[in-house]
C-alpha cells in the first residue's frame, strides 16, 4: 500500500501533495515610501470606454489570489474588491485560483488542458522567469495568447495614453518585433527597492555596535550575536531554490548569484566569475563558525525563519520591507518592547564603497501582469475590463479600494481609514488585501504605503543605495522561439548542478579547490550559450 | 487440507461452450456484473486511457497543437536522459534507495508480526497495534514536516546526540544521511499498516498444526519458525512481488519534501528528477520519456520476480 503509483496518475498525485513543498515565485507587492512624491501617478483621465460597460458577457480569469485574501473569501469574485470592481465595470467575472505555491504546476498544467479562460494573470515576460515556455513571443505563434496591438490602439484609451507619456514602460512591455502581450503590473518610482539586509538595532545597542556597512563589519557583528547573545544562527535567510542573501554578500565581491550585467554593459554568469569563488570564501567561513544559520538550505518556507527571528536564535536576515521588516516589528514588539530592526545598506569590502548591486525591480514587473488567451470570444470586453485600472477612478479602486469605506480623501491625497490602519482582529496587509488587489494589472499608487514604522522609510532609502539599477538584468528581455528551446534545455542541468554545489561550498562539503572544476562543468553544460543568449536579448531590448 | 476450493463449489464449465457459459452466467448473476462496471471503468480511464499520452515521448509535445499534432522526434528524449549528466545519478539513488527500503522496510512488520503474535495480552497488543499505525494516517507533508523538526541541528534527535556526547549534525543536509533518514523514517510510518496483512494471515494458519507441533516437543520458537513462517510465506512472497514491481517508483513526494540541493547528490532519484524538469519546468516530452523509461524498468523487475519466485517457490502472482 502507500506509495502504489501509476505512471500516469504522476501529475495529478504531484499537485495534490507535492507542490506545498515547492515555491514558486509568489511575490508580494511592496509599496514603498510614505513619503508623498509630488508626481503622484494616478494615471489619465479616462475617455474611452463608458463604465460601467452594459453586457450580458461573463468573463473568465485565472489568477492567482492574495494569500491574505484567501483567509476571509475562497474567490476574489466575493471580496469587496471583487463585487466593487464588478458595480463599477458593470463586468461579472468568474474567478479561477490555484491553490498557493502551486501555481507553477497548474498553469503548466492548465496549458496542456488546452481549455483557456478569457485572461490569464501570471509572468508573461521573457528571459528565463517566463512562465510559458518560450516566452511572449511563442505564446503568441502558440496562440496561447493574443497581441494586444490593435485591442489596445482601440479599446484601452487608458493605457494607450500610459504608453504614449512614457516611453521607457512602453519598451518594456513589448517583445522585440514591438508585440504588447499582457496588461502590465507597473510599480510606483517609490516601490522599486523594498528587499535588503536588516540587523536587530536593540542588539547593536546594547553591544555598543554599529549598524555594519562593510563584510568584516558585518563580521563582528556576528560573532558578537552568536558570542555576547548567543544567537544559534546569527544570520538566517528564507532558501528557496536560491539562498535569499540575494546578493547581500556577494554583491561585496561584485559579482551576482545570477546573471548580471557588468560595466561595460555585458551579461555575465556571476556564479562562475572568479571573484564569486572569493564570496563562497567568505560564506563559507560564515558557515563553519556558526555565524551562519546552520539549516539555512531547510528554511524553505517563511516559518522556520520567523521562528529564528521571533526566538532570539538570529539576529539579522534579508528580507522584504512590508513582508519582512513590518510584520517581523509587530510580532516581535509584542513580546519584547525593545525589539528592533534596522535596514543596513548592502554591504561593501572596503568603507566608503557603494554597493555593487542589491535589490532593485523595474517599473514593469512580468510576475502578475494579465494577458488576453487566444481561446477568448471576449477579447474586446476583456481589454475594455483590465484598461479600467489604468484610469482615474479604477487607479483608486485598485490601489485603495472604496472610499468612504477603505480610504478618504484629505487635501486629494488618499489615505487609509482606521477600520483598514486600525483593526484589532486583522493586520494592516490582510485589511488592505479585501479593498484592493495587491498585485496585479495596475499603476501602483505612490501615496500607497504599507509602512507602520519609520524604520521602513529610512530601510527604502538605505537599501536604494546601490547600483543596482546598473547591474540588474531586466526580467522583461525576450528570446526568440529558437533561443528559448535552447534554454529551456540548458537550464535545469545547470541551475541543479549549481545550487548543489553552492550548498556544498557553503557547507564545506567540497574543497573550494574544485572551484575551477566546478566551474568548468557549468562551461560544458553550455553556460556560454545561455549567456549569449541573454546578451543578444538584451541587445535587442535595448534597441527597441 | 479441509478447506473447500472454489473448484468443487463452481459448476463445471465444459470448455467449447465457455463462451455461451459467460452469456449464461451474467444473465445469471446481472448484478455481481453491473457492480464490476465501476472498477472495470476506473482501469480503463484512468489507467490504460492516459497509456495513449506516453507516446509524447517520442514526440516535441506542444500543449497547443495536442498530442497528434505535434511532430515525431523519435528517441530523442531518450537519447538526452541516458547521455545526459544526471543518468546514472538518479539510477543509482533510485536503486539504492528502493533496495534498503525492500532490505529493511519490508522485513520490519513481519517480525513486528510474529511478535505480536506472541503477545497473549490483548489490551497490550491492541495499543502496540494502535500506536504503530498511527502514522500511517497523517498526511505525508506533516510527517515531512515531523522529520525535519526532529533532524534539524537544535531537534531532538541532536539533542539525543549530544546526551551521549556526540556532534550536531543537521541530518537532512548531510547528503550521506539522506538515505538512512528516509529509509528509518519510512520504517517507522509503515510498519504499523503492514502487521495488519500479516496479522491477518496469521489467523488463517491451521490450529491444529500447533498443536502437532506441541504433541511433537516443539517450544515457542520451533512452533514459529516451523508453523508461522511457513503458513505466512505465501502472503510474504505475494507481497514481496509486488514490492519488487514497483521498485523504482519509490515514494518520490516524500523525497521531494525532504531534499534539497545539498543532498541532491544521493536522494534525487528517477521520479523526483521527471517532477523537476517535467513539471516545474515543462519539459513534458523528457520528464514521459524517463517515466516511460522508469516504468519499463518496473516491468522487467516484476516479470523477473515472478518468474524466480514460481520457480523456488510454487508461489507467483499469475
Amino acid at each position: 500500500m502507500g506509495k502504489y503509483m501509476n505512471k500516469k496518475s504522476i501529475s495529478m498525485a504531484l499537485s495534490v501533495v507535492v507542490a506545498s513543498s515547492v515555491f514558486v515565485g509568489c511575490s508580494k507587492q511592496e509599496a514603498g515610501g510614505s513619503t508623498t512624491s509630488p508626481k503622484a501617478s494616478a494615471g489619465p483621465t479616462a475617455a474611452g470606454a463608458k463604465y460601467p460597460i452594459s453586457t450580458q458577457e461573463t468573463l473568465t480569469s485565472w489568477e492567482q489570489m492574495d494569500t491574505n485574501l484567501a483567509s476571509f473569501v475562497p474567490n476574489l469574485a466575493e471580496s469587496t474588491f471583487g463585487m466593487q470592481l464588478e458595480k463599477e465595470t458593470g463586468v461579472k467575472v468568474k474567478y479561477t485560483h490555484p491553490a498557493d505555491g502551486q501555481s507553477k504546476e497548474q498553469f503548466n498544467l492548465m496549458i496542456a488542458s488546452n481549455k483557456l479562460p478569457d485572461v490569464i494573470e501570471y509572468n508573461w515576460g521573457g528571459g528565463g522567469t517566463a512562465a510559458y515556455p518560450g516566452g511572449p513571443e511563442k505564446a503568441i505563434a502558440d496562440k496561447v495568447i493574443l497581441p494586444l496591438n490593435d485591442l489596445i490602439d482601440k479599446n484601452a484609451p487608458n493605457l494607450k495614453k500610459l504608453l504614449q507619456q512614457d516611453k521607457e514602460l512602453d519598451k518594456m512591455i513589448k517583445t522585440d518585433s514591438g508585440k504588447y502581450y499582457a496588461f502590465p503590473m507597473i510599480r510606483p518610482d517609490n516601490g522599486l527597492v523594498f528587499r535588503g539586509p536588516m540587523i536587530r538595532k536593540d542588539w547593536l545597542d546594547e553591544l555598543n555596535l554599529q549598524v555594519p556597512k562593510t563584510i568584516d563589519e558585518w563580521y563582528t557583528v556576528l560573532k558578537a550575536f552568536k558570542e555576547k547573545k548567543g544567537a544559534t544562527a546569527p544570520f538566517t535567510a528564507q532558501y528557496s531554490s536560491e539562498l535569499n542573501i540575494q546578493d547581500a554578500f556577494i554583491g561585496a565581491f561584485k559579482t551576482a548569484n545570477r546573471f548580471y550585467i557588468d560595466d561595460q554593459g555585458k551579461v555575465r554568469y556571476g556564479p562562475i566569475d572568479p571573484q564569486f569563488k572569493d564570496a563562497l570564501t567568505l560564506l563559507r567561513k560564515w558557515y563553519a563558525e556558526g555565524l551562519l544559520d546552520k539549516d539555512f538550505a531547510l528554511n524553505t518556507d517563511s516559518k522556520a525563519l520567523d521562528n529564528k527571528l521571533m526566538s532570539d536564535s538570529a539576529g539579522a536576515t534579508v528580507g522584504l520591507l512590508s513582508g519582512g521588516m513590518g510584520r517581523w516589528m509587530d510580532t516581535g514588539k509584542k513580546k519584547n518592547p525593545k525589539f528592533q530592526l534596522v535596514a543596513a545598506p548592502y554591504p561593501t569590502l572596503k568603507q566608503g564603497e557603494r554597493a555593487f548591486i542589491g535589490q532593485r525591480d523595474f517599473k514593469y514587473n512580468p510576475v502578475a501582469s494579465k494577458a488576453v488567451t487566444g481561446d477568448s470570444k471576449n477579447a474586446e470586453l476583456a481589454v475594455k475590463w483590465l484598461d479600467y485600472a489604468y484610469g482615474e477612478k479604477g487607479g483608486l479602486l485598485f490601489n485603495f479600494g472604496i472610499e468612504g469605506e477603505s480610504y478618504k480623501m484629505e487635501n486629494n491625497v488618499p489615505k487609509f481609514t482606521e477600520k483598514i490602519t486600525k483593526n484589532e482582529k486583522f493586520n494592516l496587509q490582510q485589511m488592505v488585501s479585501q479593498y484592493t488587489k495587491p498585485n496585479g494589472p495596475f499603476p501602483g499608487d505612490a501615496r500607497k504605503s504599507f509602512n507602520t514604522f519609520k524604520e521602513q522609510d529610512e530601510a527604502i532609502k538605505i537599501w536604494g543605495e546601490t547600483d543596482a539599477a546598473k547591474h540588474v538584468m531586466p526580467l522583461f528581455i525576450t528570446p526568440t522561439i529558437e533561443e528559448s528551446k535552447e534554454l529551456a534545455k540548458l537550464n535545469t542541468a545547470i541551475s541543479s548542478y549549481k545550487e548543489e554545489m553552492f550548498v556544498k561550498f557553503v557547507m564545506g562539503k567540497e574543497p573550494l579547490d574544485k572551484f575551477d572544476e566546478y566551474v568548468k562543468r557549468i562551461q560544458e553544460m553550455g553556460i556560454d550559450k545561455v549567456t549569449k543568449i541573454n546578451q543578444d536579448a538584451l541587445d535587442r531590448y535595448n534597441k527597441r | 487440507m479441509n478447506t473447500i476450493s472454489p473448484e468443487t463449489v463452481m459448476p463445471f464449465i465444459p470448455k467449447k461452450r465457455s463462451r455461451l457459459g459467460i452469456l449464461i452466467d451474467i444473465r445469471k448473476n446481472k448484478l455481481l456484473y453491473v457492480m464490476l462496471c465501476p472498477v472495470l471503468l476506473y482501469y480503463v480511464i484512468f489507467h490504460y486511457g492516459p497509456m495513449y499520452g506516453a507516446i509524447i515521448a517520442f514526440k516535441d509535445f506542444s500543449p497547443r497543437l495536442g498530442i497528434w499534432g505535434s511532430d515525431w522526434v523519435g528517441f530523442e528524449h531518450f537519447q538526452a536522459f541516458f547521455t545526459g549528466p544526471y543518468f546514472w545519478r538518479t539510477i543509482k539513488n533510485t536503486i539504492l534507495i528502493s533496495f534498503y527500503q525492500l532490505l529493511f522496510g519490508f522485513p520490519a512488520p513481519i517480525v513486528l508480526a510474529l511478535l505480536l503474535n506472541e503477545v497473549r495480552h490483548a489490551l497490550f497488543k491492541r495499543t502496540v497495534q494502535t500506536i504503530t499505525y498511527m502514522p500511517h494516517f497523517i498526511s505525508l507533508v506533516v510527517i515531512c514536516g515531523i522529520i525535519k523538526d526532529f533532524t534539524v541541528s537544535d531537534g531532538v534527535m541532536n539533542d539525543i546526540i549530544v546526551f551521549f556526547g556526540g556532534e550536531r549534525t543537521t541530518f537532512l543536509l548531510e547528503p550521506s544521511f539522506f538515505r538512512s533518514v528516509y529509509v528509518t523514517s519510512g520504517v517507522w510510518q509503515h510498519i504499523g499498516w503492514g502487521t495488519i496483512i500479516f496479522l491477518a494471515a496469521l489467523t488463517g494458519i491451521d490450529q491444529e498444526q500447533y498443536e502437532a507441533a506441541k504433541i511433537d516437543g516443539a517450544g515457542r520458537w520451533k512452533q514459529m519458525t516451523n508453523v508461522t513462517l511457513p503458513g505466512l510465506m505465501p502472503t510474504i512472497i505475494i507481497l514481496l512481488i509486488l514490492e519488487v514491481g514497483r521498485m523504482m517508483n519509490i515514494g518520490f513526494e516524500k523525497i521531494i519534501l525532504l531534499y534539497n540541493p545539498g543532498t541532491y547528490e544521493t536522494a534525487d532519484v528517477i521520479s523526483s528528477y521527471v517532477y523537476r524538469v517535467g513539471l516545474q519546468d515543462f519539459n513534458y516530452s523528457f520528464s514521459s520519456a524517463v517515466g516511460l523509461f522508469n516504468s519499463v524498468i518496473n516491468f522487467i523487475l516484476l516479470i523477473c520476480s515472478n518468474w524466480l519466485s514460481r520457480k523456488f517457490n510454487d508461489t507467483s502472482l499469475w
